[in-house]
């Protein structure tokens, strides 16, 4: 046998069957093709899905989803996790609230305090999975509840009622801007900046470097401590900023504020086709996530399903996203190492 | 000697922290150190106990399972459906264990056979199980259960509550499994290196299942030992209760990354948690401080030793030129 020929044909081969790129680009593609059908399948089942103003309620709900989204992916890139961003944001909407309702010279401060105090607590996030090697899961599970339990603790069963809470942040949810929720712009502000953020800057770049090898990108020079805190501190201040507008929301803050949502943000991060692995995704993938899940949750109630079907579908999705995640994963990884022999061979 | 207590330090630690946890607790109340009350409280922490016993094997292979919680509740609700349409406890036991044992099983073959990471899978189903456990229970949940399904709950041994013996003799056994069977010797060995175990002809996909299973069985253990404490069931039983599990677990020392760790610290971990937490609800600090002090206990537990190992060789060690390779300060 020929082995230089054989070789050749091998290459031919390795040549037909594409590139990575490809499977990530269906991955989003089949999150929009999934949320088109769900549109189908929820008009189909109750008309009354398919309105503006329905339209309007999920972009709402999705509109503060995608934002916690937002800054979660910064960390779920370098291959990590933020369980404590419900937590964050009861504990800034909290205590930003209830000071500027003493103090009323703060109020003008209040979203540059909540922002600042966001990141001081996902500062500490950063510190413990960097420098103390905590397992991002373990430590931020650990944060979830001393944060939690911080602002139990401060609020001492009181609550914050929506009279103490400045005049133009009452009247900012109820605001349309163009016909459309005032959240809905901001979120779209949020996620765009920080999608430019990730694409332009290098510490952007630096992110995904990181979550798709780690050990690369130590021997690359990258100062992987530094990069982890800035991903905590970014997604800190993005949950500090956004408890703002969720407590502005509701009107009546108690210490109770965003419990349980960190299981909404990951599952929107997660079905918007960013890899729990790290390295791979887009902000703005998380963002069309959060609106997969808003619609579901809207569609169940308008179907009449009862409430607990939401806990499942969600479940279900996280681990079918992720089992997608896997192949996709994998595919991108064949499609590589096909690139480096064919360009050995060249 | 010294040797046998070196290997045992974290144990003793542990030891000499409950007598201090003990202390304070009986300076905050006279009645802490009463036999009934310790009795009592220990009771109490029978179900988050047998819910570290099950997450301990899984930890020592260098996973993690967050669902067993939701596991808990699915077992509860079932119990408590069980025994009210009748059916004898003798069969409703097995028959709810196994499905919690599958439930688990579904968490281990999603991570060991389709290679999905443990924290997301069960993230899924700490969810999807949660949402079971409220649709089987409806809004109002499950009460009026027979007696064969609450006695236990109501019967002591000698002076000890039947549940805490109970508790002792899972604990036993799943010490007794990791210590001396071979699923155990293999579980320290995928925990320590998942490849080269595999490379040396260890089942890794079957063991890292049965792992899950057993772990979905202590759950649901867990559930029937609810069910006769509290005589109902609803969907969000032991909501939140991983957070004591986990910290149970890890400080105890069994290591988060897999490979080592042993039964008598978890054990003992519980005892410590359980006797600072009795000891707070003593003092009438509320269920949400008492879980922050949880929290930082939990990472105290994995991040102290990292701190001390940071100052040991920054000032100790203050120039060292090149590190090589694993020791470069890169998670591996």
């Amino acid at each position: 046998m020929n082995s230089s020929s054989q070789t050749s044909s091998l290459l031919a081969r390795l040549r037909l069957s594409g590139s990575g790129g490809a499977a990530l680009r269906v991955r989003f593609i089949g999150v929009l093709a999934f949320q088109l059908l769900l549109v189908i399948v929820f008009t189909t089942l109750a008309p009354r899905f398919l309105s503006w103003d329905n339209a309007q309620s999920i972009l709402f709900t999705a509109a503060i989803l995608a934002m916690a989204a937002a800054g979660q992916t910064l960390v779920v890139l370098t291959g990590n996790l933020d369980l404590s961003v419900g937590s964050i944001m009861g504990l800034v909407a909290y205590v930003v609230f209830d000071v500027s309702s003493q103090a009323h010279w703060l109020m003008a401060f209040t979203v540059p305090v909540a922002i600042a105090l966001g990141a001081v607590l996902g500062l500490i996030n950063g510190v413990l999975v960097a420098y103390l090697k905590i397992p991002s899961m373990v430590a931020t599970l650990g944060t979830l509840s001393v944060y939690r339990g911080l602002v139990s603790f401060y609020a001492n069963a009181m609550e914050v009622t929506s009279g103490e809470l400045p005049q133009w942040m009452r009247s900012l949810a109820t605001q349309r801007w163009l016909g459309v929720s005032s959240y809905v712009w901001i979120a779209l502000a949020v996620v765009i900046i920080v999608g430019l953020a990730l694409s332009q800057l290098p510490w952007g770049r630096k992110l995904y470097a990181l979550g798709s090898n780690p050990r690369a990108a130590y021997y690359y020079g990258l100062n992987e401590n530094g990069i982890l805190v800035g991903a905590y501190v970014g997604a800190g201040a993005i949950a500090g900023f956004v408890g703002l507008l969720l407590g502005a929301q509701v009107g009546n803050i108690n210490s109770l504020l965003a419990f349980g949502i960190e299981m909404q943000v990951l599952a929107a991060v997660v079905i918007g086709g960013v890899s729990i692995w790290g390295g791979s995704g887009s902000v703005y993938g998380a963002a069309l996530g959060a609106i997969v899940l808003a619609t579901i949750n809207n569609g169940l109630v308008l179907v009449g399903v009862q409430e607990f079907y939401r806990l499942l579908f969600q479940g279900l999705a996280i681990v079918a996203a992720v089992a997608v995640d896997a192949l996709v994963q994998k595919r991108v990884l064949t499609a590589t190492r096909r690139r480096v022999i064919l360009e050995v061979a060249a | 000697m010294i040797r046998a207590l070196r290997s045992y330090s974290a144990e003793l630690l542990l030891v000499a922290l409950i007598i201090l946890a003990a202390i304070w607790s009986s300076q905050l109340s006279p009645y802490f150190l009463d036999v009934n009350n310790l009795m009592n409280s220990a009771a109490f922490f029978v179900v988050f106990g047998l819910m570290a016993f099950g997450l301990f094997p899984i930890v020592v292979q260098g996973e993690i399972d967050i669902s067993l919680a939701s596991t808990l509740a699915v077992a509860s609700v079932l119990f408590a459906k069980l025994s009210v349409s009748g059916v004898p406890v003798l069969v409703a036991v097995p028959v709810v264990l196994a499905i919690t044992a599958a439930l688990g099983a579904i968490n281990g073959l999603l991570v060991a056979y389709a290679g999905l990471p443990s924290l997301a899978v069960t993230l899924g189903t700490l969810g999807a199980y949660r949402g079971v456990a409220y649709l089987l229970a409806g809004d109002a949940g499950v009460t009026g259960l027979t007696k064969d399904y609450t006695f236990l709950g109501m019967s002591w041994i000698g002076i000890v509550p039947s549940t805490v013996v109970l508790f002792l003799l899972a604990a036993l056994v799943i010490g007794v499994v990791m210590e001396t069977t071979k699923f155990g010797r293999y579980s320290y060995a995928i925990g320590a290196n998942p490849d080269a175990s595999r490379s040396a002809s260890v089942p890794v996909r079957q063991v890292r299942v049965g792992a899950y299973a057993i772990a979905g069985a202590m759950a649901g253990l867990a559930g029937f030992i609810w069910v006769n404490q509290y005589q109902s069931a609803r969907g969000d039983n032991a909501d939140g209760a991983i957070l004591f599990v986990l910290t149970a677990v890890v400080l105890g020392g069994v290591s988060i990354k897999g490979g080592s760790g042993r039964a008598l610290g978890v054990l003992l971990s519980t005892l410590l948690l359980a006797t600072i937490q009795t000891g707070m609800k003593l003092a009438n600090v509320p269920g949400t401080s008492q879980t922050l002090v949880i929290g930082l206990l939990l990472i105290a537990s994995i991040g102290g030793p990292q701190l001390v190992h940071l100052v040991r060789t920054s000032v100790l060690r203050p120039r060292r030129s090149a590190p090589v390779g694993g020791e470069a300060g890169v998670r591996t």
